[in-house]
């Protein structure tokens, strides 16, 4: 699997231990950044920006998060104005099934797909193939 | 009903009455002057003729006194030649009953008497010294003629059969030489000229009388001079005396008196050869005592007839007006009770309206306030659901993770170092619970007390529970001006107000003097309360729709859980109050709580 960096953003400390166990397990050299809200993720990104790093390929999303979540996420993401140099594959990862929830969710461009947790390691190995496979 | 009919007939009827009285009075009096005129004219005519009568009565006689008689006249004997051209002369006047010469001793000398309607005979001659007439027509000078009242006449004392009205002429007699030789005295026959008196011009009663109102003809009695012979007044059966006291007043006019309409006119004889005499050379001196009345009475009866159309007229008409007022004031009376009827009607249906409009309206607002409740707790279950579903599910699917990984995992020490993550997620998940059960204690709020809170008292307890208000750097202001007390959740009040000072408190601003001010006010009937602070503020263009929400954040170095803010709103819904939040960044926040 070719080389990008993965950026899991939740609250839940054990969900991010978790998931950094798990994608460690799947790839070989991926980083893996965490953030714990939408503002440090916001933040990240701006950092990896503005020092010259590559940005993450993948975005794991939590919805419900304190200072920002998910949603306020995606609002101050869309106002970056960044031009990165490979698409920014942005995935909501949540524990809502709520239609509202979804319905929301395909209102934004910047959203890759809508994931119910818990995200088992399969998921996330066939997710991982497809992005780096389309996107070398 | 009938109080109004009556009362709009009265309305409409007394003004048309009082115009038909007014013209009803109006043509009597035109009436009445109308016939009033005509008896006039009636009694005017008669009176007319009563002249030429009397005119001619005297110049009749007056013809008698300029013959020159021979000297020692002897009618019935040498001279006998002398008067008979004058006997077939007095043979062709009809109206002479009686001639007579009669000497200055008051014997008649000469005396022609007609019998019925025949020739006129000689009489037997009769001594009439001692009668009135002849006593006072034996003064007479040459020219000077008297006439006497209309008298029946009598012979010899006792008034002949039948009856017979006359009136004597009287006037001295001369011979050649000029000397008075007597006296001639004409009865001319009244009944034919009374007769003609008494013929009708109009359908009222005739009356001639004397001047002390004895009746000498009228069309009402049967005898003419009938007071001659019935002396007793009173008992007669017919009247032969006018008792008017109207007719003693002028010498003509009209009256009305004893309900007949009396006209009138005087004469007497001694003025009649005034207006007459112009034809004649020597007007003759008329020496009477007899002034006449010539009256004519419009009966009771007559005049009612005469004037009897007028009141038909009057009767009629009203009757035929009271008919049409009496349908016009039905009419009116039916018409306005139906649209009285119909008045309470639509008033019985509108009040039935606006009373259903109130019921309408408190059921809507009782709807409302249902779907508003339904609505308060809709989201509560949703974050019920929330809390449930997410805060639930995020544990339990690390828990999953790390049981798949410990049962793939061979090598222990991998395994030992996820054991503290299983026991940390142990922890969120009773931690977790108890947020449920706290939860789970609000929605239920059957278990909840109301009752009377002092919020002054309540607030002043609180504020006792923080150091910063006790050491006095947060100050706590009350301007409870509006109310001081509410019904409510003591529990619920003492929760809200302690996580709200607290907050407060938790996100002060440096470099100013830290306060929170509750405040109490009235809005549409509704207690409102104000509890504002100059702390740091909250971006709710970024945070509005997560303000009161579980587990929400919003300021990186405050600890805290992001439960605060959402039990205060689920306690205050439990009770159907609401709270809203202003805030602005760097200047503080004021949540207005509406009970």
């Amino acid at each position: 699997m070719d080389k990008g960096n993965v950026l899991i953003v939740d609250d839940d400390e054990i969900y991010l231990y978790l998931m950094k166990r798990i994608l460690k397990g799947l790839s070989n050299g991926m980083e893996i950044h965490t953030s714990t809200d939408g503002e440090q993720a916001i933040d990240f990104i701006k950092k990896c920006n503005a020092e010259k790093k590559l940005a993450p390929k993948i975005i794991l999303l939590d919805v419900n998060m304190p200072f920002l979540d998910g949603w306020g996420f995606l609002e101050e993401f869309k106002k970056l104005k960044i031009n990165f140099e490979d698409k920014i594959h942005i995935y909501l990862v949540t524990s809502s099934e709520l239609p509202v929830d979804k319905k929301r969710a395909k209102e934004y461009k910047e959203l890759n797909g809508y994931i119910v947790k818990p995200i088992s390691e399969e998921k996330l190995s066939g997710m991982l193939k497809e992005v780096f496979k389309s996107h070398p | 009903m009938w109080r109004s009919f009556f009362k709009i007939l009265a309305l409409l009827y007394f003004p048309l009455l009082v115009l038909t009285i007014i013209l009803g009075l109006y043509q009597k009096k035109e009436k009445f002057s109308s016939l009033e005129q005509v008896e006039k004219r009636g009694v005017s005519y008669k009176k007319n003729f009563l002249f030429d009568l009397c005119n001619s009565l005297v110049y009749s006689t007056q013809y008698w006194s300029g013959v020159a008689y021979p000297v020692e006249f002897d009618p019935k004997g040498k001279h006998s030649k002398f008067i008979d051209p004058y006997v077939k002369f007095i043979n062709g006047f009809a109206d002479y009953d009686q001639f007579r010469f009669i000497d200055l001793n008051g014997v008649e000398f000469l005396r022609y008497q007609r019998l019925g309607d025949n020739k006129m005979t000689v009489g037997e001659l009769q001594d009439k010294s001692s009668r009135d007439y002849v006593l006072k027509a034996l003064s007479l000078k040459k020219g000077q003629i008297y006439l006497s009242s209309i008298d029946l006449n009598k012979e010899n004392g006792v008034y002949e059969r039948p009856y017979k009205p006359v009136l004597r002429g009287v006037a001295p007699i001369f011979n050649v030489l000029g000397k008075k030789i007597g006296i001639v005295v004409i009865n001319f026959r009244m009944s034919r000229f009374l007769n003609l008196l008494k013929s009708q011009i109009t359908n009222s009663n005739f009356y001639l009388v004397d001047a002390d109102f004895n009746i000498i003809t009228s069309n009402t009695t049967s005898l003419d001079l009938g007071y001659k012979i019935n002396n007793d007044r009173k008992g007669a059966s017919e009247k032969y005396f006018l008792n008017i006291n109207g007719l003693k007043a002028k010498e003509q006019g009209s009256f009305v008196e004893k309900g007949s309409l009396w006209t009138y006119e005087s004469l007497s004889l001694e003025n009649i050869l005034i207006a007459a005499g112009e034809n004649y050379n020597i007007n003759p001196d008329v020496i009477s005592d007899s002034n006449w009345t010539i009256v004519h009475e419009v009966y009771p009866k007559l005049l009612k007839e005469k004037l009897g159309h007028i009141y038909k007229d009057f009767i009629l008409f009203n009757c035929f007006a009271i008919i049409a007022l009496i349908i016009i004031a039905f009419t009116l009376v039916s018409s306005k009770n139906r649209e009285e009827k119909f008045y309470v009607e639509l008033q019985n249906k509108n009040n039935s309206l606006i009373k259903n409009k109130e019921r309408l309206q408190v059921t809507n607002s009782k709807i409302k306030e249902m779907n508003n409740r339904l609505k308060v707790r809709n989201n509560q279950l949703k974050d019920f659901n929330y809390l449930v579903s997410h805060n639930l599910r995020a544990p339990v699917t690390s828990m999953s993770i790390i049981i798949d990984m410990i049962k793939k995992e061979e090598d222990s020490d991998k395994i030992k170092s996820l054991l503290p993550k299983l026991i940390k997620v142990s922890e969120s998940v009773s931690e977790l619970t108890e947020d449920i059960r706290n939860y789970v204690a609000i929605l239920d709020e059957n278990e909840i007390t109301i009752e009377s809170i002092n919020l002054r008292d309540q607030i002043a307890l609180i504020k006792n529970e923080f150091p910063e208000t006790l050491l006095g750097s947060f100050k706590v202001i009350l301007e409870l001006d509006a109310w001081e007390s509410i019904s409510f959740s003591k529990f619920y009040l003492k929760s809200v107000i302690q996580n709200l000072l607290s907050n407060a408190i938790k996100y002060r601003r440096d470099g100013v003097d830290s306060h929170v001010i509750f405040q109490t006010r009235i809005e549409n009937n509704e207690k409102v309360l104000y509890i504002k602070d100059n702390g740091t503020g909250i971006n709710l263009e970024r945070h509005s729709a997560n303000m009161f929400k579980l587990y929400k954040r919003f300021h990186r170095n405050v600890s805290g859980k992001g439960m605060g803010l959402f039990i205060v709103k689920s306690q205050l819904e439990a009770l159907n109050a609401q709270i809203t939040v202003e805030s602005k960044e760097g200047e503080g926040t004021l949540f207005k709580i509406k009970f």
